[in-house]
């Protein structure tokens, strides 16, 4: 019946080539613009490692000025990073099955075998806990053990990339690099890895890419390296030398644990808040009680991620769709009318009301179906279009990449249309008495 | 010219559906376009808004050495003494900040010792006597900063220096009552910083958004571990001195990396990115929308007009001029926009009162909607127009004609 159906809809859209056409691009454009829109929102949206929110916490302590808070447009939350010796403190616990501190460095790499330029590289020192509790993927080697954490030992997993351009995407496993002008033995590398948003660290943009070397966070007070990434301090300070900063309540690193259960969380938040408490008693925290483990999803929220320019678009571009399917309701509507004297024949040969309204939402699927195809076509060129305004920029242009879940909104949304769209001028033509038609004639 | 509305009412009432239709693409297409237009005047005024910077004439590269060893002092000092002597260059300046990026310092800075903390966040950058005709920035009251003033590298957090410049807007943040000059300010630590000389507006290093707060001090950078190189030229002359200069500086000392080289330009084109982008989407869905809108009054006119062919007859018939029928249609077009109109004037208020609270934009301008209500209504009015011309058209014979 449904084939015969979309027979009859084919037959009858011909009969209006204008009018169908003004249907499937209005429709066309409704979804297009949507699916541009969408694509870009899901994209910032996005929790790249949904499979462990229940388990992965970001670690905050409100250290900051009594008098003002760290972001006065969001008072309540504490800074997004700690000060050396509270993350290095909290580092001490046996609680998280697994914990990572880290911080941003830049560093050169030279000395692979045939490199004329030296390689300047974003570098993340961290611990060797990193690797396995964010699921970084391998393409050889791996991370290194909490032994090389202690040392520090002179490990470094070195990004795809950089393995390509530096070993010809070799096995380098084994192989010494020199990093800032010191030997470092490379243990593992990485396969292409490009959680979007970046999660474990927003603040320097949400979408960049992960740093291109890694190593150990032993080096950091090791090499006496100034860390690249974002630093703030607060209040009178008296930070001349290096060993100044470790011992400041400047902010400068953050801290991920790994807690499998609600009984390991309520413990390592035990832990959080004694030493809170006992830092308090010797001039410290002066903050009201704000130390927070905070979700992978909520992290990405209170850090304002998605951009709100994008979600208005996403709601002008609905906006654009309604209009578009209140257009295509008139339009049906007048089709269906002026075919009333059909349906009327159809109606006295014992046609069903039901049968003439199925057939008529049929008719409407195929101009929706029609409409999300074209929509999708226009969507993929608009992302397109996206990209080429954001030249330069690479991690916006991997937000603007079209992704199969746009085939699933096209579809979502043509279904949509048809409901929306169809009802009432599929219902409204069954509703006609067909004796009135057949006089006429 | 005689005409009566209710037989108007009277056809609108019995073919309502298709009247409320148009209705409501009306509101909304009205809603979307005033909100959207007022958030393009937003952006594109963010766009246009001045840097204070000679961009276009600007280039910069950055340069870090990688050893414990190098020495930023003397590197900066021959980098400097090169680019000074490049046929073209106008000026050069060693500083810690790229203008137009996030690349970047910010102080806390404090009126009076006494305060336990900062009240005022500005961005800092540092720079020598030369820095400020590098920018092409001047000075508005006091003076500009002398050789001698300038410290020396130091691998160092706190800033040395006892002179600072200020622009015109932070020196009006941080005393509104007063002249800023020769006033004391203190940084993290307890040292006081006179202000010297108060410079024009100028957009420094950025975070979220661009502002003309700035602070400037006489200091040679190296300090965060590397330090960048900024050149002014001759007009156009950028692009090609700046490649000049980095094909040079790259092989001068093998201990360091000269990286990020750009005309500063590219980086304004950044951080209009985002604005731009939202400028060409929005006005697209207006054009779309408007368009649309178009259609569904076009072909709400043209199917009362062929549905009702006989009843024109018979008031042609019966002594109704062409242009009657015209304006018989119009009239009708007119109570749908005048309807659609209304409601969407609540509706784009509606959503402009609901933007400014949920994303803190400026109020809609009710300029705006007006402007926008009466090119929705004329563009309406001409939609309606040719399909109106059709029915006027349809000769007074076709009222005796049986079909």
């Amino acid at each position: 019946m449904i084939g015969y159906y979309c027979r009859l809809a084919l037959k009858s859209l011909r009969r209006t080539p204008g009018l169908t056409a003004l249907m499937v691009c209005a429709i066309a454009l409704g979804i297009g613009t949507c699916i541009v829109t969408l694509t870009v929102y899901h994209a910032m949206s996005g929790n790249p490692i949904w499979w462990k929110n229940n388990v992965l916490y970001a670690v905050t302590m409100d250290s900051w000025d009594p008098l003002h808070p760290f972001d006065s447009d969001h008072p309540q939350l504490p800074p997004p990073q700690l000060a050396y010796k509270d993350a290095t403190y909290l580092m001490q616990s046996s609680i998280p099955k697994r914990k990572a501190v880290m911080t941003k460095l830049l560093g050169m790499l030279t000395g692979a075998p045939g490199q004329t330029l030296p390689l300047r590289v974003w570098t993340r020192a961290t611990s060797g806990d990193f690797f396995s509790m964010f699921d970084v993927p391998f393409e050889y080697g791996g991370g290194w053990s909490s032994a090389a954490d202690q040392g520090p030992q002179p490990v470094i997993v070195l990004s795809k990339e950089v393995n390509d351009k530096l070993f010809g995407g070799a096995d380098s496993v084994g192989r010494t690099v020199l990093w800032d002008g010191h030997q470092f033995r490379v243990v593992g590398v990485m396969n292409a890895w490009h959680p979007l948003p970046l999660f474990y660290d927003l603040i320097d943009g949400a979408f960049n890419a992960p740093e291109d070397a890694f190593v150990p966070f032993g080096w950091v007070r090791a090499l006496q390296q100034l860390p690249s990434g974002n630093m703030s301090f607060w209040g009178p300070s008296r930070i001349v030398t290096f060993q100044d900063l470790l011992a400041s309540g400047a902010v400068w690193t953050e801290m991920w644990v790994e807690l499998p259960d609600a009984a390991s969380r309520q413990r390592f938040q035990a832990y959080m808040d004694a030493y809170w408490a006992a830092q308090r008693r010797v001039g410290r925290f002066q903050r009201p009680l704000n130390n927070h483990l905070t979700r992978v999803s909520r992290w990405l929220k209170i850090n304002g991620v998605v951009s709100s320019d994008s979600r208005i678009l996403v709601r002008i571009a609905f906006a654009f769709l309604a209009v578009c399917l209140i257009n295509t309701i008139g339009i049906l509507l007048t089709k269906f009318l002026r075919g009333a004297p059909i349906t009327g024949v159809r109606r006295a040969l014992g046609a069903s009301r039901n049968q003439v309204f199925l057939q008529h939402i049929v008719e409407v699927a195929v101009v929706s179906l029609a409409g999300a195809l074209i929509g999708l076509a226009l969507g993929a060129a608009g992302l397109g279009a996206v990209r080429a305004l954001y030249t330069g920029d690479a991690s916006y242009s991997l937000l603007a990449h079209f992704d199969p879940v746009g085939v699933v909104w096209a579809l979502a949304l043509a279904a949509l249309s048809t409901l929306a769209a169809g009802l009432y001028p599929a219902w409204a033509v069954g509703r006609l008495p067909p004796a009135v038609y057949l006089k006429t004639r | 010219m005689q005409l009566n509305v209710r037989p108007v009412l009277s056809a609108l009432a019995r073919n309502r559906t298709g009247a409320i239709l148009v209705a409501l693409e009306i509101a909304i297409a009205l809603a979307v376009m005033v909100n959207a237009t007022w958030m393009v005047a937003q952006r594109l005024h963010d766009i246009r808004q001045p840097t204070g910077i000679d961009q276009r004439d600007i280039f910069e590269f950055a340069v870090a050495g990688f050893s414990t060893q190098f020495d930023y002092g003397s590197s900066q000092r021959e980098d400097l003494a090169y680019l000074r002597s490049l046929p073209g260059v106008i000026a050069a300046t060693a500083t810690s900040a790229i203008p137009l990026t996030a690349f970047g310092q910010g102080d806390g800075i404090r009126r009076r010792p006494s305060e336990l903390s900062h009240q005022f966040w500005v961005r800092s950058m540092q720079i020598d006597a030369e820095g400020l005709k590098t920018l092409g920035v001047h000075i508005v009251a006091g003076r500009n900063f002398t050789a001698t003033e300038v410290q020396p590298f130091s691998p160092h957090f706190s800033h040395l220096a006892s002179e600072v410049l200020v622009t015109q807007s932070f020196a009006r943040k941080l005393f509104p009552h007063g002249n800023a000059l020769g006033k004391s300010i203190y940084g993290s630590t307890d040292k006081p910083m006179t202000i010297i000389g108060i410079t024009s507006n100028f957009f420094g290093s950025v975070i979220d958004t661009p502002s003309y707060d700035g602070l400037l001090y006489p200091q040679e950078p190296g300090g965060y571990g590397d330090y960048i190189c900024l050149v002014r030229t001759q007009p156009g002359k950028a692009a090609a001195l700046m490649r000049t200069a980095e094909r040079h500086l790259a092989t001068a000392n093998p201990n360091r990396v000269i990286f990020d080289a750009h005309v500063l330009e590219y980086y304004k084109g950044q951080l209009d990115a985002q604005n731009r982008n939202m400028v060409i989407f929005l006005s697209t869905v207006t054009a779309l929308i408007l368009a649309v809108t178009c259609l569904g009054i076009f072909g709400l006119t043209a199917f009362n007009v062929s549905t009702r062919t006989k009843q024109i007859g018979t008031m042609r018939a019966v002594g109704a001029r062409r242009r009657d029928v015209v304006s018989y249609f119009l009239t009708e077009n007119a109570f749908v926009l005048f309807a659609g109109i209304l409601l969407g004037c609540i509706l784009a208020l509606g959503v402009g009162s609901w933007l400014s609270s949920a994303y803190a934009l400026p109020r809609l301008d009710p300029m705006y909607l007006a402007l926008g209500m009466v090119i929705l209504a004329a563009i309406g009015q001409l939609a309606a127009w040719h399909p109106a011309r059709r029915a006027a058209a349809v000769p007074p014979s076709v009222a005796t004609q049986t079909v």
